[in-house]
């Protein structure tokens, strides 16, 4: 009977990685075509979607997963995008960039390849997570909010200062074109795959636990101090590359790039997918970033049964509030509250259904 | 050598003394009850012994070490487990997943370990599982391992508390009215589970409750606070007679 079972769910698990690595080759495929017949506009919102992605689902280990309601994003990716920047940028270019002060000693004369000026941002962001976590996590709530929202700030006003590592409110121009289709992607997937499994491990327990119940979680023997590090040194991490990739697109990176609005857009798509569902995030980035897009059509001048309707630029950021507030009305747990996706949910689903008997 | 022992324990909240000169010792495989009348500052005892308090003065002794001043997880690790007065269960989480947390604190695998799965993990996965699952077994639970936990009715829910609590393998378990809102019957079961967990994990208990039929039954010995003051201490049927201890509980007669 038990040993029936076992089999049984063996072969199930074979059967859900055999569909995790089929979807995952069709996506493959999705994206070379893409990649190879998409117009410019239409691969730079593919590349948008997979940055944001990994931005949601490591943003959403600190604060969906481990409920601690940090606002530090747009601080992590401003660190990764200059780290990064700064390693790939050649000597040369460099030179000619700071024409204010020139750039301090061992950043004048480094020059590393793409992957690895990630790494270092991705690990100097992780460094600057773990100095800020000491004050960031000896409060609660919203005074953790707002001290973090204050290191967001802090981070700007540092890059805007520092004339000779960051070039002040010049910023960093002629960044190398190198984040494509293959890199964001990849990284993407890399950061869902890590969070997935780190979330359904028994650290992503202790990280639910803490979340749920931080006192009853310490009574049970979990570290809450390191493990609240742990998750927010991670969303660091790969928030940091995030950044790092994104000034890799854009090109010209300035302090004035990573506000607020940033980790409000980002705090937007968690919610917005579920607040501690990695699904929900995926779902959601990939939502905002094209919906953001297709709501350009309310920014164009139009004739309504013969009125004419000036374009009116950020009417589309009126709409998409709108549709937050409706969202949030109608769904206020978010598209998948903290509920996660797996391959037996989806069969059973379309079981039912097909049953014709939905729920 | 004393087991666990609490010498002088004072804990000051501002102008107020919530508990004042607490003295206790255990002997290893003891079941030591604490009463009082409500507010006599019973859970602060609790608190300050399992590090959610730092006493103002005093100290707390266990297996040599001193555990005032340390924090909670690391109490825990050391072997002194408690429960809640109000069940702090994740409720959110299944039945089964609430003691696969507890075992969290003696995880050996890193991080890194648990992503890749290695098979070191899934093995230590795997028997952390076993261990989880013969648990529920022993509280009665197997049945409903997959369940919400926050949907047990309230009897299980406190027999589930005792089993995470024991996940985290401890030599000394802080018990904080484990019968209140049970019935006479589920009392009487949880009396025989208590006793039985004792023999086999070779438990110390100390337990406050205010079931007088319950604590007279399951204790060796008992202490009864009053204001923060130790009014009384001896065995259940010396209480039962302290003219001090009625004093406290009917007032003056």
């Amino acid at each position: 009977m038990s040993a029936k079972l076992d089999t049984y769910r063996n072969a199930a698990a074979v059967r859900n990685r055999l569909l995790t690595y089929v979807s995952l080759a069709l996506l493959a495929i999705f994206l070379y075509i893409a990649d190879a017949f998409g117009t410019e506009y239409e691969i730079r919102i593919l590349i948008n979607c997979a940055i944001f992605i990994a931005l949601a689902v490591s943003y959403n280990l600190i604060n969906g997963v481990t409920g601690q309601f940090s606002l530090a994003p747009n601080a992590f990716a401003a660190v990764g995008a200059y780290t990064s920047a700064l390693l790939t940028m050649s000597p040369l270019e460099k030179q000619l960039s700071f024409i204010i002060e020139p750039v301090i000693w061992p950043l004048s004369v480094i020059h590393t390849p793409f992957l690895v000026s990630l790494i270092i941002a991705g690990l100097v962001t992780a460094f600057m997570g773990f100095l800020m976590g000491f004050p960031v996590f000896r409060v609660r709530g919203d005074y953790l909010a707002i001290v973090t929202l204050g290191f967001g700030e802090v981070v700007r006003v540092i890059a805007n200062n520092t004339q000779s590592i960051t070039n002040g409110p010049l910023g960093l121009k002629g960044i190398a074109n190198h984040t494509d289709i293959a890199w964001s992607w990849g990284f993407a997937v890399f950061t869902v795959f890590f969070v997935v499994r780190l979330v359904r491990s028994s650290y992503g327990l202790a990280l639910k636990a803490i979340r749920y119940d931080e006192s009853a979680a310490e009574a049970v023997g979990i570290d809450a101090f390191w493990h609240k590090m742990f998750a927010f040194i991670l969303s660091a991490f790969f928030g940091g590359i995030g950044g790092g990739l994104l000034a890799h697109l854009i090109t010209t990176i300035s302090p004035n790039l990573f506000t607020f609005f940033l980790t409000f857009n980002l705090l937007i798509i968690i919610v917005l997918g579920g607040l501690g569902s990695t699904t929900g995030a995926v779902i959601a980035a990939v939502a905002v970033t094209i919906g953001s897009e297709l709501l350009r059509f309310f920014e164009e001048p139009m004739n309504i049964g013969g009125i004419h309707i000036p374009g009116i630029p950020g009417m589309r950021m009126v709409i998409f509030s709108f549709l937050l507030v409706i969202l949030m009305i109608y769904a206020r747990r978010g598209l998948m509250g903290t509920d996660e996706f797996s391959w037996q949910r989806a069969i059973d689903f379309l079981r039912r259904y097909k049953k014709g008997n939905p729920e | 050598m004393t087991f666990f022992a609490c010498e002088n324990l004072t804990m000051r909240f501002g102008g107020l003394t919530a508990v004042s000169e607490f003295n206790l010792s255990l002997n290893e495989g003891e079941i030591v009850g604490l009463i009082g009348p409500n507010g006599a500052g019973k859970t602060t005892v609790f608190n300050m012994i399992a590090g959610y308090y730092r006493p103002s003065e005093g100290k707390i002794i266990f297996k040599k070490r001193r555990l005032d001043g340390m924090k909670a997880n690391r109490i825990n690790k050391l072997g002194v487990a408690r429960t809640f007065q109000n069940i702090r269960l994740f409720s959110e989480l299944s039945v089964v997943e609430n003691v696969l947390i507890a075992h969290h604190g003696h995880l050996k695998s890193s991080f890194i370990e648990a992503v890749l799965r290695t098979p070191r993990y899934r093995k230590e996965e795997d028997g952390i599982r076993e261990h989880a699952l013969n648990l529920l077994k022993e509280v009665g639970l197997a049945e409903s391992a997959d369940d919400q936990s926050g949907s047990l009715p309230y009897g299980k829910q406190r027999r589930l508390e005792i089993a995470r609590a024991l996940a985290t393998r401890p030599k000394l378990l802080l018990l904080d009215e484990p019968a209140a809102g049970m019935n006479p019957s589920e009392t009487m079961e949880l009396l025989e589970l208590l006793l039985r967990l004792r023999k086999e994990y070779g438990l110390t208990l100390f337990v406050i409750e205010h079931d007088m039929k319950f604590i007279m039954r399951i204790c060796e010995r008992m202490k009864v606070l009053d204001y923060g003051i130790t009014i009384a201490e001896g065995t259940p049927s010396e209480i039962q007679k302290d003219p001090r201890v009625i004093e406290a509980y009917l007032g003056e007669v």
